[in-house]
């Protein structure tokens, strides 16, 4: 007897299961076919598309093999991009790290009733359009601004900002400005969750100040700085805005991007097959830099025993 | 530790820490006050001694002479598109992450699989294809929505956030003979208030600031969102900045304004952005 109940239970569980299996599928529905439709169809197409020459409007093309990505090994503008982005890589993650921690440290140490206050008011520049910020220091770097009038009366300096070494720095400037606040709030968020046992052991140790900060409360924050640093490494990658209303790439691509270098062959120049195959060796160039930082990063989390 | 007596210390972290705020949110004041000054005065004082409107004037009445609304229209296209855009992100969200942490089901590691390939995937190799693909929805709503209305990073809040909920409180609706959806709407849904209001405004925001694909999609002059028609006309009428001005305090105070009325949700939120 109890067999036949045991074989009925497990019929209604298999069942049960079956239910619940096509639930979820049901439920994944919208989610796998924006998949199809935005990923893997153009995925598929964007491989076929860089090996064709194909210019956006005509229905004709060829297919030119790997002569786009031969090309792209001289093409001067995709060198300036591929090595840009390390030099904006550099900063924008130092500078990045070093304010978040800053804003962080400084935030926590507020009183309690200020502190959550504070700290939001620090995220604000992240919401801001790239758009925005780059119409307010076009005009602020402009030859008649105030600033410039300001800079030749007093000091004779007479710099044209946007066609100088000096855009790179500015732009650098606006992308730390925009990020840093939201960043400290996660360092904000792991410098609270550190237990009070933590300092009291190395209060009694003697240790404050500056050998506090190295000692225990980097440490003990590492796993959210490796997120941090790998979040600003790719937002490196992913520039447009700015150059693209302030610089144009310029002066001499000394400001270009990955991003606007493939906007600018697609759908200024028409040159889609060639645009897809730099997206590519793009995307091929974040991949591996990315997983080099996270490496890096795992060690230095290893070694204070995450 | 109940000292009312305040340490010079505190005071002077906190004077450090407000003389950095004061640097940070300056550009805002900036940039509002100079909207609000007479055009020969734009760019040319920091204290200012007359206020004028006529810069929102000329926004208000003198767009194009096609289109004399045309910034209001940006303005409410952008409204347009950004939020069906959270919208959808935060039903998506829930489904796919509720089914991914909660539901155990045949197949459930390769949707959980394509998640992960999608978040670390770099999105720029599929504009030519995806531009391709959604042309024949150039200039519509449908166009400008559909192809970002799915936020991978939604999906993971979710996920992370139903992780920490214990599956008893699932389970025993289960058990009491609740459907799926009813466990979805019912049970799900409300306990996510703060995570939903996270996803909806940060997926509202990342949508309101996009540039390149509405560039590409929508250049029609009634269809571009303010973000691409500042960029546009900054580049004919840069000799107007007044305006200018006044359309980036449009394109950026109105998110400001709704992250602040609900930034008491983010402390919670916060913990579940970065795992």
């Amino acid at each position: 007897m109890s067999n036949k109940g045991d074989i009925k239970l497990e019929k209604i569980s298999r069942k049960r299961k079956k239910i619940q299996g096509e639930a979820a599928w049901i439920l994944n529905v919208p989610y796998i076919l924006y998949s199809i439709i935005f990923l893997v169809l153009p995925l598929g197409w964007a491989g076929w598309l860089a090996v064709t020459d194909w210019n956006l409007m005509s229905p004709k093309y060829n297919i030119v093999g790997f002569s786009n990505y031969i090309k792209l090994f001289t093409d001067e503008k995709v060198q300036a991009a591929f090595w840009n982005s390390y030099r904006y890589l550099v900063p924008i993650v130092v500078l990045c790290v070093i304010f978040g921690i800053g804003i962080a440290l400084l935030t926590s140490k507020l009183p309690s009733k200020l502190k959550g206050t504070v700290a939001v008011m620090f995220f604000i520049p992240y919401l801001t359009s790239g758009v925005a910020t780059s119409v307010m220091i076009k005009y602020v770097f402009s030859y008649n601004s105030a600033l410039n009038i300001f800079l030749r009366n007093q000091f004779d300096i007479d710099i044209n900002w946007m066609q100088s070494k000096a855009a790179f720095w500015v732009l650098v400037g606006m992308i730390v400005w925009k990020m840093s606040g939201y960043y400290a709030l996660f360092v904000l968020s792991a410098i609270e969750s550190i237990s009070a046992d933590v300092y009291e052991a190395a209060a009694i140790d003697n240790c404050t100040g500056i050998n506090k900060f190295f000692m225990i409360t980097l440490p003990m924050i590492t796993p959210t700085m490796t997120s941090v640093i790998v979040l600003a490494a790719g937002l490196s990658f992913q520039i447009f805005a700015e150059p693209f209303l302030l610089t144009g790439g310029g002066p001499s691509l000394d400001t270009t991007t990955w991003q606007l270098e493939i906007y600018n062959s697609s759908f200024v120049r028409f040159q889609a097959g060639y645009g897809a195959a730099m997206a590519i060796i793009n995307a091929i160039q974040i991949f591996v830099t990315i997983k080099i930082i996270t490496v890096i990063m795992n060690k230095f989390n290893k070694k204070f025993g995450w | 530790m109940n000292n009312e007596k305040i340490k010079p210390s505190t005071v002077i972290n906190i004077s450090i820490t407000m003389l950095i705020l004061i640097l940070a949110l300056f550009p805002y004041y900036y940039m509002i006050m100079q909207s609000f000054v007479p055009w020969d005065m734009v760019d040319k004082t920091v204290i200012p001694r007359e206020i004028s409107f006529k810069s929102y004037e000329y926004l208000l009445n003198r767009g194009g002479a096609s289109n004399p609304f045309m910034w209001i229209r940006a303005l409410i296209n952008s409204f347009l598109v950004a939020a069906p855009t959270a919208l959808l992100s935060v039903v998506v969200g829930l489904m796919t992450g509720y089914s991914s942490s909660k539901m155990k089901f045949k197949g459930s590691n390769i949707i959980y699989g394509s998640l992960i390939f999608q978040m670390f995937f770099p999105v720029i190799i599929l504009l030519v294809p995806r531009y391709m693909i959604v042309r024949p929805l150039a200039n519509q709503y449908a166009g400008m929505i559909l192809p970002l209305s799915i936020s991978i990073w939604a999906i993971f809040m979710y996920i992370n956030y139903f992780k920490t909920v214990p599956d008893a409180i699932f389970e025993a609706a289960k058990i009491d003979g609740a459907s799926h959806m009813k466990i979805i709407t019912k049970i799900a849904l409300p306990s996510t208030k703060s995570i939903s209001i996270i996803v909806f405004l940060s997926v509202f925001m990342t949508r309101w600031n996009e540039l390149m694909w509405d560039m590409l999609i929508a250049p029609d002059v009634n269809m571009q969102t303010l973000n691409v028609m500042i960029s546009t006309q900054f580049n004919q009428n840069s000799n107007l900045p007044g305006p200018m001005y006044a359309a980036s305090v449009l394109l950026t105070v109105p998110i400001i304004v709704l992250f602040l009325c609900f930034s008491k949700y983010f402390k919670e939120g916060i913990n579940f952005m970065l795992k």
